[in-house]
This record gives structure tokens, C-alpha cells and sequence, in this order.
């Protein structure tokens, strides 16, 4: 069987968002190992840390979409995981965003998220995204109203518990 | 980065095993909500599962070889998945195998896929060792073991030591 899909690589003033692999699993492991992971669904045990990585990629191949491991330009090592996510139990299409240990206050998010969002609407022409976000989360929250953001609606996740949607601008209000 | 997958595609008397693939997931799904998936990790919902499967294909694109679909011979179908398995976290490599439906078992299927998989990786894949991690009690999945030639190691590193399974080696170059 032969199967060929393109991860495109995006790039913004400081970062660089390239396609999710194997070299970032100890990143993803000491991520998923801390308590910041608490409001995605963390902490998780090593095997279950291992098995997001080779998640993330999987995701690319079922969809056609996913998240980028996001880089400092000139440096290789992944500082988080940003883009665009919709696995089984998602209400919608999601824009989300995960900074690893001291990437946070720098504004990665915003710029990183921001790159994804104009992917989703100039190059896969979506009309419209969400950002799942827990109430408790109020760094994420901080994040999703620089984007633009708004409270849209609650909603009850499988895993995550009651958790709350926010709707991203349009891509019209954004032009 | 572009993504080319070229998988293997084995053939046996009465099967082809081939790389799991987006229409396979709804079958792994349903097997995984049943009690048949007790021994492999289940059962877990529609959600974990898809996840999983996800998995299942991103192990493909992190490491070239992973658990192929096991279908019969003319008819595409995924009624199982048997192959090649190592997780971050494993201490070893292992060959696993899985048949979605009690249907098919007691006809040698898991067997034919099980001795090609392992063939496969002594000769293809050179694997130094190959083990296969099998929970207490799935007795039919310990009988197939032994029909491979395969002995318990009772001395070897656990995938999950904190719930210890029963460890099977294969003779080297022997399927």
C-alpha cells in the first residue's frame, strides 16, 4: 500500500510549525507527566504520553488536518502543540493550542494559533472554528479573547467534563 | 513535510495483510467496545477508540512498521489486526494480534498472520528478539502463542509493571 499526504510546514515572525514526530515524544512525555496537563486531559502515564505523539500524526492521516509541534526559529525542539483538531467526541472543528514547560508569557500561543487559524480559512476554506476551553483554564481563556474569541456554549466531554466552547471570528471578520 | 507511506502488504494462504487504514476504523471501534476486548486494553468508548486507531496508524508513520488490517483474500475487509508493536514504552518489540469477531477464530486466521508478521521480522524487519504480551487468563491467545513456538519468560521486563502480563519469546528465526 502506498499512501502520500503533505504536513505543510507554517512559519510566523518567531516560530515555526512543522509536522509532529517521534523526535518530540520526550517533550510530549515530560508535558503530559506535569499537572499543567489538568485542564487537557493529563496527567498521563508515560505509555499513554508515548501513544499522543503517535496520536497527533495518526490524526493528520484520518482527517487531513491536525496539530503542529511549534518551534523557535533556529531551534528544533518542540515548545508545544498547536492547531487544528476534531477526534471522535468533538462538537466541532477545533482550534487548539498546548505550550510546554517555559514557553509560556511569550505570546507563542497567540502567534502559533493564529498561523493555524489562517490556515484553516485561507488554505482548507473553513468558515467557522471553536476553542474548547475549561472554565478553570484561565490562561487559555486569556489566549482565545487576544485571538478574538467569545463564550459560545458549555458542553459535556466524554472525558473532559463540562467544558466550554468558544467560537472563533469568522474568516470575513477577519479580512 | 510530505509524508509518503509505503507500506508492506503480506500475503498468506488465505489472507493479506495490509496497513489499517481511515475504513477500518469503524471496525476497530465496534471490536473495542465489546468484552472481547478485555485482554487488549478494552473495552473503552467510540471516543478512546478512535483515538487508538489513530494511534494505530501514527505508529505506521513514526516507525515504517506497525499492526497491519488483517483481511481474507478477496474481500477488503478488516477482521483483525496482527503485526508489529512497539510503543515508547515497551522493553521489547512484540508481534500482537487481535480478530475482532469470535466468528473467526478457531480457523487458524490469528495463526497465519501471526507466523508471517513474525517472519516478517526476522527477515525483513531484523529484529534481534520478538515477544508477544499476553493478560493472565486469555487462554486462547496463550494456546496461539505456544502453536508459534513461542515460550514464557517469566524472567523478562514488563511492558506495565504495575499489572504484570504474561511474557512469550519466539525462537529466534522461528515462525
Amino acid at each position: 500500500m502506498s499512501d502520500t499526504f503533505i504536513i505543510p510546514t507554517l512559519s510566523t515572525e518567531r516560530l515555526v510549525l512543522r509536522a509532529p514526530g517521534l523526535q518530540d515524544a520526550p517533550q510530549h512525555a515530560a508535558f503530559y507527566a506535569s499537572d499543567r496537563t489538568n485542564f487537557v486531559g493529563g496527567p498521563l502515564t508515560a505509555e499513554l504520553a508515548w501513544r499522543n505523539p503517535a496520536m497527533e500524526l495518526g490524526h493528520w492521516a484520518l482527517r487531513g488536518f491536525g496539530r503542529w509541534a511549534v518551534t523557535e526559529k533556529g531551534n528544533d525542539t518542540a515548545i508545544g502543540i498547536v492547531g487544528l483538531w476534531h477526534p471522535m467526541g468533538f462538537p466541532e472543528n477545533e482550534l487548539g493550542w498546548d505550550l510546554f514547560d517555559g514557553a509560556t508569557g511569550k505570546g507563542y500561543a497567540t502567534e502559533a494559533a493564529r498561523a493555524a487559524r489562517n490556515y484553516a480559512y485561507d488554505r482548507l476554506g473553513w468558515t467557522t472554528l471553536t476553542s474548547m476551553i475549561d472554565p478553570k483554564n484561565t490562561g487559555s481563556a486569556a489566549v482565545a479573547t487576544r485571538l478574538g474569541a467569545a463564550f459560545d456554549y458549555d458542553f459535556d466531554h466524554e472525558r473532559f467534563g463540562s467544558i466550554q466552547i468558544w467560537r472563533h471570528p469568522g474568516p470575513e471578520a477577519l479580512t | 513535510m510530505s509524508y509518503h507511506l509505503d507500506t508492506p502488504v503480506l500475503t498468506t494462504d488465505r489472507l493479506i495483510l495490509r496497513a489499517p487504514q481511515a475504513e477500518d476504523a469503524d471496525a476497530f471501534i465496534s471490536f473495542y467496545a465489546t468484552e472481547r476486548a478485555q485482554f487488549t486494553g478494552g473495552p473503552m468508548t467510540e471516543r478512546q477508540a478512535w483515538n487508538f486507531f489513530g494511534t494505530e496508524i501514527g505508529h505506521w508513520m513514526m516507525h515504517g512498521f506497525g499492526m497491519f488490517a488483517v483481511t481474507e483474500k478477496g474481500d477488503d475487509t478488516a477482521i483483525g489486526i496482527v503485526g508489529h508493536w512497539y510503543p515508547r514504552t515497551w522493553p521489547e518489540k512484540e508481534v500482537g494480534w487481535v480478530l475482532f469477531d469470535a466468528e473467526h477464530e478457531g480457523k487458524g486466521i490469528a495463526l497465519e498472520a501471526a507466523r508471517a508478521c513474525i517472519n516478517h521480522a526476522w527477515t525483513v524487519l531484523k529484529w534481534e528478539t520478538i515477544v508477544s504480551y499476553i493478560a493472565t487468563g486469555n487462554t486462547s491467545s496463550i494456546a496461539l502463542a505456544e502453536r508459534l513456538g513461542a515460550t514464557l519468560d517469566p524472567m523478562a521486563a514488563q511492558p506495565k509493571p504495575d499489572s504484570p502480563c504474561l511474557v512469550y519469546r519466539h525462537k529466534k528465526g522461528m515462525a
